[in-house]
């Protein structure tokens, strides 16, 4: 696809209007807008410079629409929150008003200012300067672009059949499109079909689930691709192509469910379905309602293991001959437009905490053994039955929070286990009505619709509530009973209490697999270790890569109506996505200019997506736009300066070191932030409030790859106290791993400081995830440090020694005045 | 010579409490004296001040055995917070006798039993060698320089 | 193989049977002790608790006297482990701290510099002799007899600071070594409830005997239960406890537990057929009798 040639605007003037948002008092309460207008309004080029209350409302955006028309704008800065949050609300304004999109920039004085500088107007009324004169050096060389439209495959991928996932794929199946539903194990029905009923209404769980699993088995437009795992993803939005492994079910489509097979297979493993609590063959159908309706076999636990068949029971029983030893696992390959990730989660296990003496004690169990025991289709039948001597319970202890809320497992709080207890223990009154129930709890979170109901039936069925955890679970050693002591809080009392059986409420984590899922995807995770949104609040379900969505507890605890509301919430995006068959994609990839190019192929060697191509005969490198991910990796690497990167080029980056170091600049750093990570680390920081010094400056880049020697070495020779590389951790590049090369040339860097005497202390990288606001904070504190220790004969030697060693493009030495 | 209990303990750290309760849960004091245990008496330094902490007596209920902060779920070193308010409770005459007792023992003779002639009998019996004997200038030089002189007398 | 011997304050003057069973067992497995002039750790259950500042100094100067002499440090006694492997680590690593004990140390001309490693008997037992080693002392197996660990608190808690080495991410430790010894000498370990409860001793040194001796109470009710027949514990306090406090305790309340209680040395010194006069076997209030009639042991001399 051949690029759209920039538009020149150097013969015309920039025409820059400023506008400096107090957003109430979030920025005005701290910085005084209306010096930074009357500031911005005294810099070059500058022709319209106001201070208002709310840029991003309907007058704001007015306003600026206005001026755009009469003032004959043709550039625009706002100086107000971060790009991330309201860079499209504005570019949108623009465009409406006629103006190219691309010619608005944003300076970010509130998430990385007012926010973070709460105590020191005065520093961060003149940070805000220092930010809005950044702004306007870049905005005077944007040049509009036209962004690029991308086909998208009107076909999507849902990864993970539970609830959540199984909703999504309905939804997208129902609005007309190809759905391939992708499930590891060998049936769908997640979590969902393991559990007995369900809060607040009591449902059935398998009843309400098994009608939504048979319509995803049958629907037309789903395929189920079950005991099948993702191997590789490659692609980019609208465009992926995954690579799945079919494990082989060595059982024929022919299979019909009878279960003679089973019958006669002599080999036994722990049932996962039922959560270890009984035994399941070789040969073996996961639970009774598993869609598809089949029957595998668990090669691994099968005597056939080594590829002889050592024993052939099942076959000579199955009268329909479907057993095939002989298959193998199958290879293929998917070409989707979207992508919905709902993985679900795994239950935190609780033997590490010996305190409680699970698996040491027969009768301490989790809530979602409880689940099975209590259930019909489970390993008793739906008898509540003590392990130890199969009596029912007269006295069961539930204990809440176990894996949650701790530093020692997982310190969230995991949503479901206040309630999941509740209803638990109502079943048990239910069906035993004599049976005492003690819940020992810390806080009861019953924040849902009905939740607050179901939690009142409880007491007034005589369930106890006691605050305070036991300290620890004792056993007899005879009789197995159980006693418990600890602490009742509200009376300040110490108890021990016999019970028969003890039930830990234990939380939900991300499942062990996750890691992958996330590398294969290019996700982030949240410091919980669940993928993470896109934002919090405006959007829940997209993540930071385009064209994959979230849905159910992948992405964070919930229960099952917050999984399937998500579920819908992400078959919505993708049908945003895939409705119009296109999607634009924003200006900011790379392109070649020929003549510069010198054929040496450094370019393509980093290039995390394999976009560029090297001529067969010419050697000059090419772009496959549509692959192109825009991290301009290959800009920093490109030593003739031949390749650019659309609306991020050097000169613009340029021209903000040089806005930072106009002004005494031996008391600043320059920052180079990631957009994805660091950038929205420091977001991050400035949403918690967390403070710290003002002396750093940050500039936005997409990829911290984008960061070159040069740029590094220019804030240095210009008089920066330090420079600080910022991006994401290495394995959770946004880019895959350019950061890889971030870090080579920040080495770099350091050993040439190092080889002329400098101190390479005052350069510092650091990796820092957009969970990280902490330690963003914490990195800013020492910078500051960092600053205020270098001397004035440090930064004259660097001006005098830091000279560039690669030959700069013809433009750079112009704008460079030493 | 501490004069607040947060000169030498984070606060931020005893914020995090959520007065779970498994330290009193498991705590082996608590089980057999009327004392507050961990939770209560760290409620108690938050909400009515440490004052009222460092003057009770009950606060000294305690084996050491650290079993709490093994359990606590916000890793909060209560053993650390118990130090220093037995400290600061020291500074202020709350100590308990049989540990003065003890203390002035150390002081004056660098251990913390008495050495009586059965001691020395046992010993010679068994043919171990004799205890050695120690610098107690240079022992009395540290506790001077130390600051025990705050708690005990040392002359 | 040679240490710096820390006897510690309760060993030498109250059960200096112990301190001759340690050195008796040790020469026979080939190691070298060396005495030092070491004061009293001092005690985590005492000085700790009232001046934190002396605590830590004086403990510095016990490890100064081992720092010059070369040698790392062998304690006996679970207290002195706790304060001397705690006091060592954050002069180690605070560099603030390390400057104050010093100066504090200035007049008496020692200096702490952070060059050894203090261990406690069983752990030079289990990790740098090694089971191998003590197996083949092992003259008298020690009859399959059931017997329970009490390790203490001091030895491993906290074990982010006493075993940083053993720590798995989010795993509550509990220490074997001693299980594992027991095993060798061809004992029997049994699991008990309340294994890692606490002994109750600082509580009756400080407060009350009393209270103390109701929490040994609660761990020799579930040892009975277990039919444990033997106490083995590696620290002359719990020792008390378990001894002196079971004697106080069936005065109190008539339920003979009849356990008696034995210090690691004394066990390894039964099993490798050491001579038995050695072994501090009369300073035990709880009758040994039918323990030692478990052991066929020809070399028997001293009381029964």
């Amino acid at each position: 696809m051949t690029p759209k040639k920039v538009q020149r605007k150097d013969k015309v003037e920039p025409r820059i209007g400023v506008y400096v948002c107090h957003c109430g008092l979030n920025i005005g309460g701290v910085v005084d807008c209306a010096q930074v207008a009357e500031f911005a309004a005294g810099l070059p080029n500058v022709v319209v410079s106001k201070d208002n209350l709310y840029t991003c409302s309907e007058p704001g955006q007015e306003l600026i629409k206005a001026d755009i028309k009469e003032q004959g704008l043709n550039r625009v800065v706002v100086a107000s929150c971060t790009p991330r949050l309201h860079e499209p609300t504005f570019r949108a304004a623009c465009q409406k008003a006629g103006l190219n999109p691309y010619l608005f920039e944003m300076a970010n004085i509130r998430e990385h200012c007012s926010w973070v500088h709460l105590h020191d107007k005065e520093a961060a009324t003149a940070k805000a300067k220092d930010l809005v004169k950044m702004a306007v050096a870049r905005s005077r060389l944007l040049a509009a672009q036209e962004p690029m439209e991308v086909p998208v495959i009107r076909r999507a991928l849902v990864i993970g059949g539970g609830v959540a996932g199984i909703q999504a794929a309905l939804d997208l199946a129902d609005s007309g499109y190809q759905v391939y539903l992708v499930e590891k194990d060998p049936s769908i029905g997640g979590r969902m079909a393991q559990i007995d009923k369900t809060f607040p209404t009591m449902d059935c769980s398998i009843c309400i689930l098994a009608p939504k699993m048979s319509e995803a088995g049958r629907h037309p437009n789903i395929e189920l691709i079950t005991l099948s795992e993702i191997e590789l993803v490659e692609g980019y939005i609208g465009n992926f192509t995954v690579t799945v492994r079919k494990k082989a079910r060595y059982v024929t489509d022919s299979c019909t469910a009878c279960g003679d097979c089973t019958k006669v297979c002599p080999q036994v493993a722990p049932d996962e379905f039922n959560a270890g609590l009984s035994m399941r063959r070789a040969v073996y159908m996961t639970f009774a309602q598993a869609v598809p309706s089949t029957y595998q076999i668990d090669m691994d636990l099968c005597l056939n293991k080594h590829g002889i068949v050592a024993c052939d029971k099942c076959f000579q029983a199955c009268q329909r001959r479907c057993i095939d030893y002989s298959q193998k696992d199958q290879r293929i390959t998917l070409e989707v437009g979207t992508i919905i990730v709902a993985t679900g989660v795994d239950v935190y296990d609780p033997t590490p905490l010996t305190e409680f003496g699970y698996r040491k004690f027969p009768n301490v169990i989790t809530s979602l053994e409880f689940e099975r025991l209590i259930n019909a289709g489970g390993p008793s039948g739906g008898s509540l039955i003590r392990p130890s001597d199969r009596r029912i319970p007269k006295t069961v202890a539930f204990l809440q929070c176990i894996g949650s809320r701790s530093k020692r497992s997982n310190i969230y709080c995991s949503n479901i286990c206040c309630m999941n207890t509740i209803k638990d223990a109502l079943l048990i009154k239910e069906h035993w009505p004599e049976t005492k129930i003690l819940v020992f709890y810390i806080d009861i979170r019953a924040f849902g619709k009905g939740f607050e109901d179901l939690f009142q039936r409880a007491r007034r069925e005589g369930v106890s509530f006691i605050r305070g955890v036991p300290g620890e679970i004792i056993e007899d050693p005879e009789s197995h009973d159980l006693t418990l002591l600890g602490e009742n809080t509200l009376l300040s009392q110490l108890y021990r209490y016999e019970v028969d059986m003890a039930i830990l409420s234990v939380g939900i984590e991300p499942r062990k697999d996750s890691p992958l899922i996330q590398r294969l995807l290019n996700l982030s995770c949240g410091s919980d270790g669940f993928f993470l949104e896109a934002h919090p609040k405006l959007r829940p379900v997209d993540t930071p890569t385009g064209g994959i969505f979230l849905a159910g507890c992948a992405e964070g605890p919930k229960d099952i109506k917050d999984s399937v509301t998500q579920a819908g919430a992400a078959a919505s995006r993708a049908n945003i996505l895939m409705s119009q068959g296109k999607v634009t994609v924003e200006a900011i990839t790379v392109w070649v200019d020929e003549t510069l190019c010198q054929g040496c192929g450094m370019c393509l060697k980093v290039c995390p997506y394999s976009a560029i191509r090297q001529d067969p005969e010419t050697q000059i490198a090419q772009v496959t736009q549509a692959s192109c991910a825009g991290c301009g990796t290959c800009v920093a690497e490109c030593p003739f300066s031949a390749i650019t990167q659309r609306h991020f080029t050097d000169q613009q980056i340029y021209a903000q070191i040089e806005a930072i170091t106009e002004e005494a600049p031996e008391t600043k750093a320059v920052a180079f932030c990631c957009n994805w990570c660091s950038y929205a680390g420091a977001d991050f920081a400035g949403v918690s409030r967390f403070q710290y010094p003002p002396p750093v400056r940050i500039i936005r880049t997409m990829c911290s790859g984008r960061v070159s020697t040069g740029f590094i070495e220019y804030a240095f020779r210009r008089g920066a106290a330090a420079v600080l590389v910022s991006g994401c951790h290495i394995g959770d590049c946004h880019y895959i791993n350019a950061n890889h090369q971030t870090e080579k040339r920040v080495k770099k860097v350091w050993k040439k400081m190092e080889r002329l005497g400098l101190d390479p202390n005052r350069l510092q990288l650091a990796w820092i995830s957009a969970a990280e606001g902490n330690l963003l904070a914490r990195k800013m504190q020492e910078m500051d440090g960092i600053i205020e220790a270098v001397t004035a004969e440090e930064i004259q030697k660097t001006r005098e020694l830091l000279v560039p060693t690669k030959k700069a493009k013809g433009k750079l030495e112009e704008e460079d005045p030493s | 010579m501490i004069k607040s209990l947060w000169e030498v303990f984070n606060k931020e750290d005893l914020l995090e409490c959520y007065q779970c309760a498994r330290c009193t849960g498991s705590c082996p004091a608590a089980q057999v004296m009327n004392s507050y245990g961990p939770r209560e008496t760290l409620l108690r330094c938050l909400n009515l001040g440490q004052e009222a902490v460092v003057t009770d007596e009950r606060i000294w209920y305690c084996t050491t055995c650290h079993v709490c902060e093994d359990r606590c779920p916000q890793e909060i070193n209560i053993p650390e917070l118990l130090t220093a308010i037995f400290n600061l409770a020291a500074q202020r005459g709350n100590l308990p006798e049989k540990i003065k007792f003890t203390l002035d023992l150390v002081a004056k003779t660098g251990r913390s039993l008495i050495i009586n002639d059965k001691v020395l009998k046992d010993r010679q019996k068994l043919s171990l060698p004799p205890m050695a004997a120690l610098n107690l200038d240079e022992i009395e030089g540290i506790l001077k320089k130390t600051g025990l002189g705050e708690i005990i007398d040392l002359s | 193989m040679k240490y710096a011997f820390f006897l510690g304050c309760v060993i030498p003057i109250k059960y200096p049977g112990f301190e001759k069973a340690t050195r008796e067992i040790m020469k026979a497995l080939g190691v070298e002790l060396m005495d030092l002039p070491f004061s009293c750790c001092p005690a985590p259950t005492n000085l700790k608790l009232v001046h934190y500042d002396t605590w830590l100094a004086l403990a510095a100067r016990n490890l100064c006297l081992a720092e010059e002499a070369g040698l790392s440090i062998l304690a006996m006694c679970n207290g002195c482990i706790n304060t001397l492997k705690e006091a060592n680590l954050i002069l180690k690593t605070d560099g603030r701290r390390r400057q104050q004990v010093n100066q504090a140390l200035e007049g008496s001309g020692h200096t702490f510099k952070g060059e050894i490693e203090v261990k406690h008997l069983l752990d030079v037992l289990y990790q740098e002799i090694g089971l191998e080693k003590i197996a083949e002392m092992v003259k008298y197996p020690l009859q399959e007899i059931r017997m329970g660990c009490h390790y203490g608190c001091h030895l491993y808690r906290p074990p982010r600071i006493m075993y940083p080495e053993d720590l798995s991410e989010a795993a509550s430790y509990v220490p074997v070594s001693m299980d594992h010894i027991l095993a060798i000498l061809g004992a029997k370990p049994i699991e008990y409830s309340r294994k890692f409860l606490c002994c109750g001793s600082a509580l009756g040194t400080n407060i009350d005997p009393q209270a103390a001796n109701e929490i040994t109470r609660e761990k020799l009710q579930h040892m009975k239960k277990r039919n444990i027949e033997a106490v083995a514990v590696a620290c002359p306090s719990c020792f008390s406890q378990f001894d002196r406090g079971q004697m106080m305790l069936e005065r109190k309340h008539h339920d003979g537990f009849h356990l008696p209680t034995l210090y690691i040395s004394q066990l390894l010194g039964l099993a490798f057929g050491l001579d038995q006069k050695n072994l501090g076997l009369e300073d035990h209030r709880i009758s040994l009798g039918p323990f030692l009639e478990m052991i066929p042991d020809s070399r028997r001399q001293g009381p029964a």
